[in-house]
């Protein structure tokens, strides 16, 4: 993993070729064609200003009296970096035209928007299959495109709210449990790129297109697979368990030295559990009938946990990890992002975290895009871009438009005026 | 056993080596039609007699984690670690698109069945490993498991109540997410494999799977703004407002973030509430304007939302175009009547009797269904069909190797 950057420069890319048209908002849309282009795909995100994405709309919490920052979001950079922007005004035909004729050099359209929506702009598969008899359409909503509750408005977190997610996860005594990063967004997307990929081999194969919809409720519900299983096996709701586990003793997150410092610890056998007793000093434990089994670990948990507390307590959370995993014990820190970037000696190795080009900032960091493709690495282009960035690459470029007959459709309004 | 169509993935063959880590990997191709070939060791992977389970007791094998991860597959035994074991799993390797495997680092090559050695006979093959740390670095050999994963990819930080420790989310989500950047990973790899002719090793750490799906808090927006995320309850940092609100008869999610909704919101509240105040301009905007009164507004949001059944405040919010949501438990969602309406449970005769219900997929792919086309397969079901059938051993070639103890 840890290539030179000349190396990953020159190494091919494995969706090289292929190009996304992407009429997105928010995250669980726009990542799909983040990881494509990181691996190589010429990806053109359709914007416009009467519907900017989310994190457009970002201010920022340093200078707060600047405003509305388009290009400066750290999200626009870990949702959108590495594509190529245009803007068009989607209510005026010819830049419905314009958008069509995008279409017919692509591969893949994706769309996140309102179920309807880009049937009512003339943009909808139907439509679009007769410019790209081959394309591959993905749909992308909160609850799916059919059913009683296909228009509803939702974001990450109010799925974590109705699929379960929240009142499965967390301790027992609170009712429901909630994470800061909207994991169904992340979620979706995943599943969502797989099953393009997936269409995008069988197209391969057959030459066939076709398109794809997506329920970011019904991903987050799979999600939790084996637990709806049980509960539509013995209609019982799963109880919630904390860091706890009906296979692991002692399990668990575990205070340290300082304020909010935590280290999660799982034991999962009777060898690890000897060799823990041995690193906090209770040697006697290997032997006490209490917790020589799992059966007994269990039972005896609250024990442990308090034993295990008082050990790690005194310690640096580092230090307890890697005492731990030096006894051949599952350990990790809870980190911060801080610590991700500070402290972290693992990703840090692996070259985890991407510096890329910000057309506003120079260079930005963000989170790597953990695919691990040895042979061929993926980069990220470009962050940063302004609305409308690449209006002559793509419009010019691509379709061949000449300059005048840009010009003459944004004065006309159908492509909308760039940034800057 | 249901009569699906072609999936879009079928005539690829996939070989799985994996543990509960690495197994929702495998489902995620089988279900799309690979004929995927899951190998456990003799005797059964051990993710079989992991609690809780659908009927009986450990070593019943009836796992409802594995009976969900495994789907759609077939099953064979073999001992990767015996000489005769290594040649069968280099012949299967020899005529797979993929290899899914969740060994330690370093372990495949010791075995002499590495991605150098296995690429000799197939150069197209696609490795793709998953571990805990990855392949590389001082941590490769170190210990892992959903939750170390979600420790150090930052999940567990900021998930839960700000007075609690921190916690992990149900339904090992680290091994999820791992799984799913593996199972594109590999397409990815695949598509290059099948125009270059040359595969890769996939090399995916499940940490960094987290690191990666929980980026929104990450290191991106530490340093653009030097604020650390915390875990801080139900309502999200940057969403005013959103979080759990008390209804009359439980709780109701909500999540506001563009400037419409915000207005929608405003107008119910100074409906049903009488309330002024909340129609002042200075609220208006993205939800940066509201940040300081963040307080305030939840106040407002509670006058409104405990008038109501949490149901009348979902259904009505909505159709306010306001993102109002239910804080489902598990047995709302086995009933939800839009989960209903798409027909998204689906049940399968398991061999053993009676009927099961899985969640079905989040995709629809209008021309290649995704199916489960069978249900997980017992312990060493396919050894004859894959060993005799396929690799053209002969049946006593295969009696001794189970006599061996190989299968």
């Amino acid at each position: 993993m840890a290539s030179s950057e000349a190396e990953v420069e020159a190494a091919p890319q494995a969706l090289r070729g292929l190009r996304v048209l992407e009429f997105s908002s928010g995250m669980a849309g726009p990542w799909i064609g983040r990881l494509m282009a990181y691996c190589g795909a010429d990806v053109i995100k359709v914007e416009s200003r009467r519907r900017p994405s989310v994190v457009r709309l970002y201010v920022s919490p340093q200078a707060p009296e600047r405003g509305i920052q388009p290009t400066l979001s750290p999200w626009f950079t870990d949702w959108d970096a590495g594509k190529r922007f245009v803007a068009l005004d989607l209510t005026r035909p010819e830049a419905v035209a314009l958008a069509r004729r995008l279409v017919a050099v692509s591969d893949v359209v994706i769309e996140n928007n309102s179920t309807g929506v880009m049937e009512k702009l003339g943009l909808g598969y139907d439509e679009l299959v007769q410019v790209r008899p081959d394309l591959v359409y993905f749909g992308s909503s909160g609850y799916g495109d059919t059913g009683p509750c296909r228009n509803y408005v939702t974001w990450g977190p109010n799925i974590e709210a109705i699929s379960g997610l929240a009142t499965l996860s967390g301790f027992p005594e609170r009712p429901c449990t909630f994470t800061q990063f909207a994991y169904p967004d992340a979620l979706s997307a995943l599943h969502g790129l797989f099953a393009v990929l997936c269409a995008l081999d069988h197209r391969s194969r057959t030459g066939e297109g076709q398109r794809i919809s997506l329920s970011q409720f019904e991903a987050t519900v799979g999600a939790l697979g084996p637990l709806l299983m049980q509960q539509l096996a013995h209609g019982e709701d799963p109880a919630r368990l904390g860091n706890a586990s009906l296979h692991a003793a002692p399990q668990g997150c575990y205070p340290c030295r300082g304020e909010d410092r935590w280290c999660a610890i799982q034991v999962d056998d009777d060898a690890a559990a000897g060799r823990l007793f041995d690193v906090i000093g209770r040697p006697a434990w290997r032997t006490d009938a209490r917790f020589a089994s799992l059966a007994g670990r269990l039972e005896h948990r609250a024990t442990l946990d308090e034993a295990l507390a008082a050990w790690t307590r005194e310690r640096d959370a580092y230090d307890v990890m890697r005492t731990l995993q030096h006894a051949g014990i599952a350990a990790g820190v809870v980190q911060t992002a801080e610590d991700e970037w500070r402290h972290d000696r693992q990703l840090a190795a692996r070259g985890f975290f991407e510096s890329i080009e910000h057309l506003a900032k120079g260079r930005v960091l963000a989170a790597g895009i953990p695919l691990g493709l040895t042979g061929t690495p993926g980069r990220t282009g470009r962050a940063g871009a302004a609305i409308g960035q690449d209006h002559d690459a793509v419009f010019g470029e691509l379709l061949g438009m000449s300059p005048e007959e840009i010009r003459s459709a944004v004065r006309a309004g159908a492509i909308e005026a760039p940034d800057g | 056993m249901t009569t699906a169509g072609r999936g879009a993935l079928s005539g690829r063959r996939i070989l799985e080596l994996a543990d509960a880590s690495g197994a929702y990997a495998g489902k995620l191709f089988a279900d799309m039609g690979a004929d995927v070939v899951k190998i456990e060791p003799p005797g059964g992977d051990p993710a079989r007699r992991v609690p809780p389970f659908w009927r009986g007791e450990a070593g019943d094998e009836l796992s409802f984690a594995f009976l969900y991860a495994n789907t759609s597959k077939r099953g064979i035994t073999l001992d990767v670690t015996r000489p005769a074991g290594r040649e069968l799993f280099a012949s299967l390797a020899r005529n797979a698109d993929v290899v899914v495997e969740t060994l330690p680092p370093g372990r495949l090559d010791e075995l002499g069945i590495g991605y150098d050695a296995l690429r000799i006979e197939n150069p197209r093959l696609v490795l793709t490993s998953i571990t805990p740390f990855g392949q590389t670095g001082p941590q490769r050999g170190d210990r892992g498991s959903d939750l170390v994963a979600s420790a150090l990819g930052g999940a567990l930080y900021v998930t839960g109540e700000a007075d609690d420790p921190p916690v992990v989310l149900a339904g090992s989500q680290a091994h999820l997410s791992a799984c799913s950047f593996a199972a594109i990973a590999s397409l990815v790899a695949l598509r290059h494999a099948s125009r270059s002719g040359a595969g890769q090793h996939v090399d995916i750490s499940a940490q960094e799977a987290m690191t990666s799906v929980t980026h929104i808090c990450g290191v991106g927006k530490w340093l653009d703004d030097g604020i650390v995320p915390k875990r801080r309850g139900s309502g999200l940092f940057a969403s005013v407002p959103s979080g759990a609100y008390p209804c009359r008869d439980g709780l109701v999610y909500l999540m506001v973030n563009r400037p419409q909704h915000w207005k929608a919101l405003a107008e119910w509240i100074h409906e049903e509430t009488g309330n002024e105040e909340v129609l002042d301009p200075q609220f208006e905007g993205p939800s940066s304007r509201r940040q300081e009164c963040r307080e305030l507004i939840d106040f407002f949001v509670c006058e409104l939302t405990q008038r109501f059944a949490a149901s009348e405040v979902y259904h009505e919010g909505q159709r306010r175009h306001i993102a109002f949501t239910p804080v489902s438990t598990a047995s709302d969602v086995a009933r939800d009547p839009q989960l209903a309406a798409r027909e998204f449970f689906v049940s399968l005769e398991h061999p053993s009797g009676g009927r099961l219900q899985y969640p079905g997929a989040p995709y629809r792919l209008e021309r290649t269904p995704w199916a489960l086309r069978h249900p997980a397969p017992r312990v060493g079901e396919h050894n004859r069909d894959v060993y005799v059938d396929e690799l053209g051993l002969s049946e006593a070639r295969l009696g001794r190797l189970r006599d061996d103890g190989v299968v």
